[in-house]
C-alpha cells in the first residue's frame, strides 16, 4: 500500500487555482524532493497532505486512509513546515519532551533519539536555557526538524529545511538525513531551492510548477545538470 | 521629511491589525469611546457644582486645584503600567540617509497626540470654561489650562525617560505606586498635606501668570534629557528592549496523572505564564474578584435578586470569561503544530474545560467572604459557581470555535484589542441572560429562591453531560479547524 496517494487534487482561492495534481503515489521507503520556484504550490500540497488545508477537490490518502477522516496518520508522520510547528515559549527541552509524550518516548528514549542530532545542533541548541523563540532562525529550524523525527515516523515531511542554516550545518542535515532513511528505512518528503542538496539526498525529484507536476523523475548523475537546465531562464 | 514619516506612520497604525476589525465591533468600540468621552466632559461640565456641594467653604477651582498634584502623580504611575513607548519603528530608517536628530525629534513629538495625554483635555476643558474663566478671566484661564497640559506632557516625558532606563520593571512600578498610595494616606492622616502644597502652587500660577515658565523649563528639561539620551544611544538593541527571557517553571509533574490531557494543560499553563497578555489578564481578574464590591455595599442591589445574579455569575467566573474569549488563538502561533501530532480535538477541549474548572472553583471559594453580606448573596455565588462550570463553560467553547484572529501574545491585555471580534460581544449575551432567563419565570412567581436553585440545577444538568457537551464542542472546533488554521496563519 502506498504511503501517500493523491488523487484528483485541486485547491483554489476564488478564481486562482494554487495546487492541480491528478496524481501522486509515494511507496514506503521512498525519498522525495519537492522542487519549484516561489509560489509553485509546495507548502499548500505539504499543508493539504497533514490536513491543514481543506482541498477544493479531491483526496489525499495516508496508508489508504484519507488524512481528513482520522487521526491515525499522527502517529507515524513528522513535519515540521514552518515556525507555527513549534511551541515557541518552550525550551528545546521541554518541546521535545511534549513531543515525546505524544508518542510514549521516554526521557531516555529522547536522549538517546537526539544524540545523532548533536552534530547538527552544534552545541547551541541544548541546555541553553532560553525559550525557541529567542533562537536563531536557523537554530529553530534545527529544533524544528529534530522535533519532526524524534518519533523516527514512517513518514517525514520537511519543507526548506536546508533554509536558514549555515554551510557546516546543511552538510550535517544532508548526511543526517540519509542515515535515517538508511537505519529507519522513513520515507521522506522534502521541499528544498538547494538543487545539489535535495539531488543527494532524494532518490526522486518532483518538479512543481504553478501547482502542476511538470516532471517526475529518478535521480540518475544527469539529475542536477537537468534541474539545472530546467530552472536557466 | 517629516511629513513623510508622519504620514508613514499614519499608514502604520491605519494598516495595523488592531484597525482591521469587522463593522459590528467598530460599532461597538465606537459606542464604548464615545460613551467614556460624554462621561469625562460632563464631569468637566458638572464638578465644580459637584465640588461646592462637597466643600461649601471654599471656591470649586481651590478644591479643584487641591487634587491636581495627586492627580499627575497617579498619573504617572498608571503611565507607567499602562503606556507604552513609542515605538516608531525606527529601526528601518536608521540606514537611510536622514539626520539622526531629525529621527529623535520624530520619536519624542509622536508621542504626544496620544490618548494618555489628550484624554484629560475633555475634564480639564470644560472645568477651564464653567469655573475658572468666570472668575479669573480668559488669559489666566488659559495660563492655568497650559500649565495643565505642559505638566501632562511632561509626565510622557519622564515616563518615557525612565521607562526606557528600568526596562519597564514591575516591581520599581509597584514602589513608585506604593510612595504614591503613602503620600495619598499622609494627607488623609493630615500628616504632610500635598493637597495644600497644589492648592498653593496651582494657586500660586492663577495670581502670577508668568509662572508658567516653571512647567515650560520642565517640558524643555525632560524633552532634552530624552533628546540627548536617544542621540547617545540610537542603536537598535540600546533604544528597543528586547531581553532574552530567562526560563521560569517546571515540569508541573503532578499534571501527569491526567495524561496527555495533563500535558495539554501543563503547555497551557506555561503559555500564560510565559507571555505577557495572558498573565496580564490573569491580574485583571484577580482585580476583578473585587468587582461585587461596587454592588454588595448599595442597598438597592443587595434587596433585589437580578444585579446579584448577574455579578455572582461575572464574579465567579472572570478568569474563564478572559481567558475563555481567546481560546483557541491563545495557541494561534503554533496551532498547526498542535493539528499534526497526534492530539485528538476532544483532549484539547477537555483540557480547556479542566483549565476552567479549577478557576471557577477557586474564585468561588476566594469570593466566600462576600457571605458577610448575606446568606443571599452566597447562595447566589454558589449557584453561579454551578452554573459557570456547567453550562457556560460549554458556552466559552461554543464561541470559541469563531476565534479565527491571530493573537499577537506579547503585549499586555489591558486596552489591547488586537484580536478582538464581534463574537466576544456576543458571547456575553447568553452567558449573563442564560441565568437571568431562567430566574425570571420564579420571580414573576414570587419564589425567587427556586429561580437560584433552577440555575443551579441548569448547572448540575451541565455537570452530569459534560462529556456529550464537550464531544459536541470538540466536534464544531473540529469541523473549523481549516478555516482557524488559515486565519492563524495570517500574521
Amino acid at each position: 500500500m502506498n504511503m501517500i496517494e493523491v488523487r484528483d487534487l485541486v485547491k483554489s482561492y476564488s478564481s486562482a487555482t494554487v495546487v492541480n495534481i491528478p496524481a501522486l503515489y509515494i511507496a514506503p521507503g521512498e525519498t522525495i524532493g519537492l522542487v519549484g520556484n516561489n509560489g509553485a504550490g509546495k507548502t499548500t500540497l505539504f499543508r493539504m497532505l497533514l490536513d491543514l488545508v481543506r482541498p477544493t477537490d479531491g483526496v489525499v490518502t495516508s496508508k489508504g486512509i484519507p488524512v481528513a477522516h482520522t487521526d491515525a496518520w499522527k502517529y507515524y508522520t513528522g513535519s515540521h513546515l514552518d515556525e507555527g510547528f513549534l511551541i515557541d515559549y518552550l525550551t528545546p527541552e521541554e518541546y521535545f519532551k511534549f513531543i515525546g509524550d505524544l508518542h510514549g518516548l521516554s526521557t531516555g528514549d529522547i536522549q538517546e533519539r537526539l544524540l545523532p542530532f548533536n552534530d547538527l545542533f552544534n552545541g547551541e541548541v541544548l541546555k541553553q536555557r532560553k525559550y525557541i523563540r529567542d533562537f536563531s532562525k536557523g537554530n529553530q529550524k534545527k529544533v524544528g526538524i529534530a522535533a519532526a523525527a524524534l518519533s523516527h515516523p514512517e513518514l517525514l515531511i520537511l519543507d526548506e529545511p536546508f533554509a536558514n542554516l549555515d554551510p557546516s550545518s546543511q552538510i550535517r542535515l544532508k548526511n543526517l538525513m540519509r542515515s535515517l532513511h538508511e537505519q529507519h528505512g522513513m520515507t521522506m518528503l522534502i521541499s528544498s531551492h538547494d538543487l545539489n542538496h535535495v539531488t543527494e539526498v532524494c532518490k526522486r525529484i518532483v518538479i512543481l510548477e504553478k501547482g502542476q507536476i511538470v516532471q517526475d523523475m529518478q535521480t540518475t548523475e544527469n539529475t542536477l545538470q537537468a534541474l539545472e537546465a530546467y530552472f536557466t531562464v | 521629511m517629516l511629513g513623510t514619516l508622519l504620514s508613514l506612520q499614519w499608514k502604520q497604525s491605519r494598516r495595523s491589525p488592531a484597525y482591521q476589525k469587522s463593522l459590528v465591533v467598530k460599532i461597538i468600540l465606537g459606542f464604548f469611546i464615545v460613551y467614556f468621552a460624554l462621561i469625562f466632559i460632563a464631569l468637566g461640565f458638572f464638578s465644580h457644582k459637584l465640588l461646592t456641594e462637597i466643600y461649601p467653604d471654599q471656591s470649586p477651582v481651590v478644591s479643584f486645584n487641591s487634587f491636581l498634584l495627586f492627580y499627575f502623580l497617579i498619573d504617572l504611575v498608571s503611565r507607567f503600567m499602562l503606556q507604552d513607548l513609542p515605538v516608531l519603528a525606527i529601526q528601518p530608517f536608521l540606514h537611510l540617509p536622514l539626520k539622526r536628530n531629525k529621527l529623535v525629534h520624530f520619536v519624542l513629538l509622536r508621542s504626544i497626540p496620544s490618548v494618555f495625554n489628550l484624554l484629560m483635555l475633555l475634564v480639564f476643558v470644560p472645568f477651564m470654561l464653567r469655573a475658572v474663566m468666570p472668575v479669573h478671566g480668559t488669559g489666566i484661564a488659559l495660563v492655568w489650562l497650559a500649565a495643565l497640559l505642559l505638566l501632562t506632557f511632561i509626565n510622557n516625558f519622564i515616563l518615557i525617560y525612565f521607562k526606557r532606563q528600568l526596562t519597564s520593571n514591575p516591581k520599581l512600578t509597584l514602589i513608585l505606586a506604593l510612595v504614591v498610595g503613602g503620600l495619598i494616606l499622609l494627607d488623609y492622616l493630615q500628616l504632610l498635606s500635598l493637597r495644600q502644597a497644589s492648592v498653593t502652587a496651582f494657586g500660586a500660577l492663577l495670581q502670577q501668570p508668568w509662572l508658567l515658565f516653571v512647567p515650560v523649563l520642565g517640558l524643555v528639561g525632560t524633552y532634552l534629557l530624552n533628546y540627548r539620551f536617544l542621540m547617545r544611544h540610537l542603536y537598535p538593541e540600546e533604544i528597543f528592549i528586547k531581553k532574552v527571557a530567562t526560563v521560569e517553571g517546571n515540569d508541573m509533574a503532578f499534571l501527569n496523572r491526567f495524561g496527555d490531557t495533563g500535558k495539554l494543560i501543563a503547555l497551557e499553563l506555561k503559555l500564560i505564564w510565559r507571555h505577557k497578555r495572558p498573565k496580564s489578564m490573569v491580574m485583571i481578574s484577580a482585580f476583578l474578584l473585587f468587582y461585587g464590591l461596587i454592588f454588595y455595599t448599595n442597598k438597592v442591589y443587595l434587596e433585589g435578586w437580578g444585579m446579584l445574579i448577574f455579578v455572582g455569575i461575572f464574579v465567579t467566573g472572570s478568569p474563564m470569561f478572559n481567558y475563555g474569549q481567546f481560546v483557541p488563538a491563545w495557541q494561534s502561533a503554533h496551532y498547526d503544530a498542535l493539528l499534526t501530532r497526534p492530539i485528538t480535538t476532544y483532549q484539547y477541549v477537555k483540557a480547556k474545560y479542566l483549565m476552567f474548572v479549577p478557576s471557577i472553583l477557586l474564585v468561588t471559594v476566594l469570593t466566600l467572604p462576600y457571605a458577610l453580606f448575606g446568606s443571599k448573596v452566597l447562595l447566589i455565588n454558589l449557584a453561579s459557581c454551578l452554573f459557570n462550570i456547567g453550562v457556560n463553560s460549554i458556552v466559552v467553547l461554543y464561541f470559541a470555535a469563531l476565534n479565527k484572529d491571530r493573537l499577537d501574545l506579547s503585549n499586555g491585555s489591558a486596552f489591547n484589542w488586537q484580536g478582538v471580534g464581534a463574537s466576544r460581544f456576543v458571547m456575553m449575551l447568553p452567558m449573563v441572560l442564560g441565568p437571568i432567563a431562567i430566574f425570571l419565570p420564579f420571580s414573576f412567581m414570587d419564589i425567587p429562591q427556586w429561580g437560584i436553585f433552577a440555575i443551579a440545577l441548569s448547572g448540575v444538568l451541565g455537570i452530569v453531560f459534560h462529556r456529550q457537551l464537550l464531544s459536541m464542542m470538540a466536534k464544531r472546533l473540529q469541523d473549523r479547524k481549516y478555516t482557524l488554521a488559515a486565519g492563524f496563519r495570517q500574521h
